[in-house]
């Protein structure tokens, strides 16, 4: 036979959003940018959106569509984040998928006694380290509010024991452009200059308005930093709805997008080309206990509505998966950390956040880490979708298979099970005897074995010493004063 | 009706956010010349108490109390001026704010409410306020009650310095002072000499009723 084209395999999508709706979303959010206006307390974010074009209206700012639009179309659509060392791990583009952890925890579950209790500066580098090895994460945030330094250094020390902890790429936030100046001192000296950070960007900064419409003064002067100096940010809204945003998704989705379009339009007006992330958190406040939910299902669902939204506007995006509110790594957990993978994986999200979150992310387990990496790796195995090909239809196989028997002897089976069938590392398949015999071990405590070994193992490439030596200098001003 | 019929259904009508049916209610009993003071414990704090209790205890939603505190606002504001004429008491005066550089209050709007609910007198300062100003506004109004708010952590030192501008200008001892938010624990309210930390809105009355026992 002459060398035939290969049937191409399908790789699973979901569509959540329609053309229709998108542009419906995108309409509402210009209108609500251009008749409603935000509000915006940042002197230099006003000054640049009137100079651009925006005008004053009572106490709020008007956005024409065009500034939107300018923006939108000088924004880059890929952010190549490098790790630390250099090498690219993350480009945010088209159709790929990468997962981490959250931001600032007050809380952790300690990994040797099981207690609740305040994370320390210890704890993010710990985490990060266990994220470091876990090979179905790909960059880390702090996990953790350091409880045992100073109340406004803690964002400083999260970034420098993150960036201890793991050579992975960050996401990271800040208190303000004062925090932002000293880690981006440190950030040059770890890549070895401005100019190679924004070749080869290693960080990322998470800066949010206040939903609805309040674009505060230090969120703002962040988002103007970055821009700045060239390095990838984002300005992600939070409208969850029934709290800073409407209770119908819709109307959280139009003004959420409203909102990021807002921050991105500032970030691009300082310098176009701005690595700059899109996106939003469209959680339910819940509406007995009134806490952000993390499990629900509004979550994932505005997270797939929202990567449509960025597909629209050819932009790389944000999202959010593998948290519960769940007190104790359980079913619950497993289940809405779950839903959440499969959607971020299904609608191509490129950044998904909070993998390891419990308790609405006021605390950290590492436990919640190890379980969902595991959840990612299979998930991942259902998007490699189904070869049909010469080699997976097996018809030599089922010609030769006598009629009642089986293949687990066949040659077929023999030469290709190492790459056909997935094989878990943490869920259990074990025979009931030999699983009594192992210590009748639920997943969480695997989890937990898992991550103290990794703890007690994994070595991390310490940062050069130059970046130490800023590192020592900054520290030291900021005790100073 | 008899009296007690009509505060019985004015409570449960409050409970179910039947506001009109309140306001209603409320101006035939007056009307059947039940004092102002009855129809606000007997009728309006009673159901609120109600929301209150089936809200702590899980079984409503922040809406069915948000919907009951509108009903209890249509009765009040009937009652208001008669009340005022006739020097009602209240259940206690209470100053309430989101601390110096935070802009967060859907908690504290959520407490207020609730506050309100149980018969409170609130100052809402709003968002931002420094320690002077809640300072000021203690001198002003004489509160029995100082509540702050904070979701940022890095906010939350703005509440020790509250509570020494207070101290600072001899006014500690007048008040009973509540602090609340994510980010809050019991213990960090006792470290800054709080006198009391409530995690939620709905446990927010009853902290800040026994501290007035």
């Amino acid at each position: 036979m002459t060398v035939q084209t290969p049937v191409e395999t399908l790789h699973p999508t979901i569509q959540m959003l329609s053309d229709e709706q998108a542009q419906a979303i995108h309409h509402t959010s210009l209108d609500i940018l251009s008749r409603t206006g935000i509000v915006m307390k940042n002197e230099a974010g006003r000054e640049l959106l009137l100079e651009a074009g925006a005008w004053e209206s009572g106490e709020r700012i008007k956005i024409p569509p065009l500034l939107v639009m300018d923006a939108i179309a000088s924004a880059p659509s890929r952010i190549p984040m490098h790790n630390r060392l250099g090498e690219l791990t993350m480009p945010l583009e088209a159709s790929k998928v990468f997962f981490g952890p959250g931001s600032d925890c007050p809380f952790t579950i300690d990994v040797e006694t099981g207690e609740r209790r305040k994370a320390t500066a210890e704890d993010v580098r710990r985490i990060a380290q266990l994220c470091d090895d876990l090979d179905q994460i790909d960059f880390v945030m702090s996990m953790g509010t350091p409880s045992d330094v100073p109340p406004l250094d803690h964002y400083l020390h999260s970034f420098i024991n993150m960036i201890r902890g793991s050579v992975k790429p960050n996401v990271y936030t800040a208190n303000n452009r004062e925090d932002m100046e000293d880690m981006y001192r440190i950030a040059c000296a770890v890549a070895g200059g401005e100019a190679e950070l924004r070749e080869k960007p290693f960080l990322l900064h998470y800066a949010e308005p206040i939903s609805p419409l309040l674009f505060n003064d230090e969120s703002v002067d962040k988002v103007l930093f970055c821009a700045e100096k060239g390095i990838p940010v984002t300005c992600l809204p939070s409208p969850n709805t029934g709290g800073g945003g409407p209770i119908t998704l819709a109307g959280a989705l139009a003004l959420g997008n409203a909102e990021c379009l807002a921050g991105l339009a500032l970030s691009q007006l300082v310098r176009p080309g701005t690595p700059f992330l899109y996106g939003m958190n469209t959680a339910a406040l819940d509406m007995k206990s009134a806490i952000v939910s993390y499990g629900s299902p509004e979550w994932p669902l505005g997270m797939a509505a929202c990567t449509d939204l960025a597909r629209y506007y050819d932009l790389p995006v944000w999202g959010t998966a593998g948290a519960t509110d769940s007190k104790v790594v359980d079913a619950q957990a497993g289940i809405e950390a779950t839903v959440a993978v499969m959607a971020a994986f299904l609608t191509r999200c490129n950044l998904v956040h909070d993998v390891g979150y419990i308790e609405y992310g006021t605390t950290s387990s590492v436990e919640m880490l190890v379980v969902v990496d595991e959840i990612i790796r299979e998930v991942r195995y259902i998007m490699g979708g189904v070869e049909v090909s010469e080699r997976t239809l097996a018809r030599e196989a089922i010609h030769r298979a006598r009629p009642g028997g089986g293949f687990l002897a066949d040659d077929h089976t023999l030469d290709n099970w190492k790459w056909a069938q997935w094989r878990p590392a943490l869920i259990d398949r074990m025979r009931y005897d030999n699983w009594v015999e192992k210590g009748r071990q639920d997943m969480t405590t695997r989890a937990n074995e898992r991550a103290r070994q990794i703890l007690a193992e994994h070595q991390v490439p310490p940062l050069p010493e130059a970046a130490e030596e800023v590192i020592a200098e900054v520290v030291k001003e900021r005790e100073a004063r | 009706m008899t009296n007690s019929q009509i505060l019985e259904q004015i409570a449960s009508n409050l409970y179910k956010g039947e506001d009109k049916v309140v306001a209603d209610l409320v101006q035939q009993a007056l009307d059947q010349e039940v004092s102002p003071a009855d129809i606000l414990n007997g009728g309006l704090i009673a159901g609120m108490d109600e929301v209150g209790k089936d809200f702590k205890a899980g079984d409503l939603f922040v809406p069915e109390v948000l919907i009951a505190a509108r009903a209890m606002h249509a009765g009040m504001n009937i009652l208001r001026p008669l009340l005022a004429e006739s020097d009602v008491p209240s259940a206690g005066k209470y100053v309430i704010g989101t601390v110096q550089g935070d802009l967060h209050d859907i908690g504290k709007n959520l407490v207020k409410m609730m506050l309100e609910g149980a018969g409170f007198e609130t100052v809402d300062l709003g968002t931002d306020v420094r320690p002077d100003d809640f300072v000021a506004a203690v001198r002003e109004h004489q509160p029995q009650f100082v509540g702050m708010s904070a979701l940022l952590t890095t906010t939350m030192p703005g509440m020790k310095a509250t509570i020494e501008g207070l101290e600072e200008a001899g006014l500690r001892d007048t008040v009973k002072i509540m602090v609340g938010g994510a980010p809050l624990t019991a213990a960090f309210a006792e470290q800054i000499g709080a006198d009391a930390y409530a995690p939620d809105a709905a446990t927010a009355v009853d902290v800040a009723r026994g501290l007035m026992a």
